[in-house]
């Protein structure tokens, strides 16, 4: 009976010595480690929204302000299904996206034709710079008023508002690729004997479009900023819109769904940037 | 191929360049002269610095002389064109190209079943077939720079330079890419003008060695190899003819004994 036990406890004991020793058949120590490794990457990812959260969790729960000021997650969340539902929040963004689709094309044709011009030739490029470097310093907001006075407060001014933000990141760093192309490259062009059309078509362009792809990615969030700000200046409709009114009305969980809708929507645009940027240039993918 | 290069004479004639650096005047060539036959395979060894490279540039006509003239086939050299192709120690290929892309640059106005023949066939002949849709980063460096050479072949040039070509390789596929360079020279019987500073790498494949002096770049010595091809590179007379140049390197300059070892 004693010596039973003393096996059967025995065996306990060599059976978690084998599990463990079993689970290092499955995950070997290398493979634990670059788990590991993922954990903390995505640990360090999320650490700090967090503690946002939790602390936004805290304040509210706790009431330090009154909820007018600080709405709870809840109130938020419920705002957020409510707008969700009357189809007013997807006609916002709708709204604004539109006029942003509208500036930013315009910006994007603008500012990569005049900079491929600026980039390659440099008379057009001293023509346009000192006019264009001194209103590129000008804050985009300085121009809403006049654009108002100019273009009304319909959809015209907030088009146009959106070109002016988004023209001169496009515009600076299309001439920027088209001037630094290495020279190594245009020697080769040089010793080939290429035609002029040839050398900006199979240099100067491509090896400028990943810069100009800078540009309009930057251009792309400028205009999102800019639309919202324009919005809440004057404007019946959109995003921008919709969250100068909520603060008028003393709603501050709809101003809140409505930020986090606007930062939402301005990484998304982005890294859909960053990706279409990289399906469009496959030689800068690394090996 | 049939190419009749006989006459393709390239003489560089009392060739001299001065740089401006930081508003002082650096001579770079001085007095270089040089007259090289048609099919010659000439390298030039001499430090970093030398103007070798200055020289290249300028019979391709990348540069302008300050002085002299460079002939080829009895015509004085204007500026870039297909008789002279050159080819530098990084490949300079253009990474948003493929490789046929690459190859073809300098291919314009030919038919188009023509066009790919001839890329085939120089594709073909660096040994780079399949890769024709390859983009120059997923290429290996001995497989880009045989590529570079393909589009500096498919022009059909009289002279080929060659910039230090292999500097930028490891040992072994330098070696490799040295057979490759003798294959293709003695398929295609271009004048090829090789800069190195490997001494070794010049015996092993030039018909004749320049050594060049540096500041100013000017002509110390030239040798003539006359081994057979391919050349055994631990015969005793490639290695005297190692050591007669290794001489002009030397702290000392040019030791008396290395006179006697020249052939």
């Amino acid at each position: 009976m004693n010596g039973s036990k003393k096996v059967a406890k025995k065996n306990i004991a060599v059976y978690g010595i084998y599990a463990f020793a079993d689970s290092h058949y499955y995950l070997s120590i290398p493979q634990m480690s670059e788990l590991l490794k993922k954990t903390a990457r995505f640990t360090n990812y999320v650490f700090l929204p967090t503690l946002i959260f939790i602390a936004w969790w805290f304040v509210t729960e706790h009431e330090y302000f009154p909820p007018v000021i600080m709405p709870s997650m809840k109130a938020v969340a419920a705002s957020f299904l409510k707008q969700l539902e009357s189809g007013q929040l997807s006609r916002d963004i709708l709204v604004s996206l539109i006029r942003v689709a509208k500036g930013f094309s315009i910006a994007a044709a603008l500012g990569i034709s005049l900079g491929l011009l600026m980039g390659v030739s440099k008379t057009i490029n001293r023509f346009f710079a000192l006019p264009l470097n001194s209103i590129r310093q000008i804050p985009i907001i300085a121009w809403i008023p006049l654009v108002i006075l100019w273009c009304g407060i319909g959809e015209l001014s907030k088009v146009v508002i959106i070109v002016l933000g988004a023209f001169f990141p496009v515009l600076v760093n299309t001439v920027f690729g088209i001037t630094q192309v290495p020279k190594d490259y245009i020697e080769v062009g040089r010793l080939f004997r290429i035609s002029r059309w040839k050398m900006f078509t199979k240099i100067y362009l491509p090896s400028a479009i990943p810069a100009i792809f800078e540009g309009l990615k930057l251009g792309l969030s400028n205009s999102w900023m800019i639309v919202v700000a324009a919005e809440i200046i004057a404007a019946s409709s959109g995003i921008g819109y919709r969250i100068n009114d909520a603060r008028s009305l003393m709603q501050s969980e709809v101003v809140i769904v409505g930020i986090l809708i606007i930062g939402l929507i301005g990484l998304v645009l982005d890294q859909a940037f960053v990706w279409g940027a990289k399906l469009l240039t496959p030689w800068a993918r690394t090996k | 191929m049939t190419k009749n290069k006989m006459s393709d004479t390239l003489i560089i004639k009392n060739v001299n360049k001065t740089f401006e650096v930081n508003r002082t005047k650096v001579e770079v060539l001085h007095h270089v002269d040089i007259e090289i036959r048609s099919g010659e395979f000439i390298c030039i060894v001499g430090h970093s610095g030398c103007g070798k490279s200055t020289l290249l540039k300028i019979i391709a006509g990348l540069l302008e002389c300050d002085s002299g003239s460079v002939i080829l086939a009895g015509k004085a050299r204007r500026g870039p064109d297909v008789d002279v192709g050159m080819i530098f120690q990084d490949h300079r290929l253009f990474p948003w190209l493929t490789i046929k892309e690459n190859v073809a640059l300098g291919l314009d106005n030919i038919p188009k079943d023509r066009r790919n023949r001839i890329l085939s066939e120089y594709l073909a002949l660096v040994n780079l077939t399949g890769f024709e849709t390859a983009y120059p980063h997923q290429l290996s460096g001995g497989m880009a720079q045989r590529a570079s050479m393909a589009r500096s072949l498919v022009n059909n040039p009289k002279v080929l330079l060659l910039d230090e070509p292999f500097g930028a390789l490891d040992a072994l596929i330098r070696v490799q890419m040295q057979h490759e360079i003798l294959r293709i020279w003695e398929k295609e019987k271009t004048t090829m003008i090789l800069v190195t500073h490997d001494i070794d790498e010049a015996l092993y494949l030039a018909d004749r060695v320049v050594v060049m002096s540096s500041r100013p770049g000017a002509i110390l010595d030239i040798f003539q190899v006359s081994l057979p091809r391919p050349r055994d590179r631990a015969s005793a007379s490639f290695l005297n003819l190692k050591a007669a140049i290794y001489a002009y390197f030397t702290p000392a300059g040019h030791p008396a004994e290395s006179e006697t070892a020249r052939p």
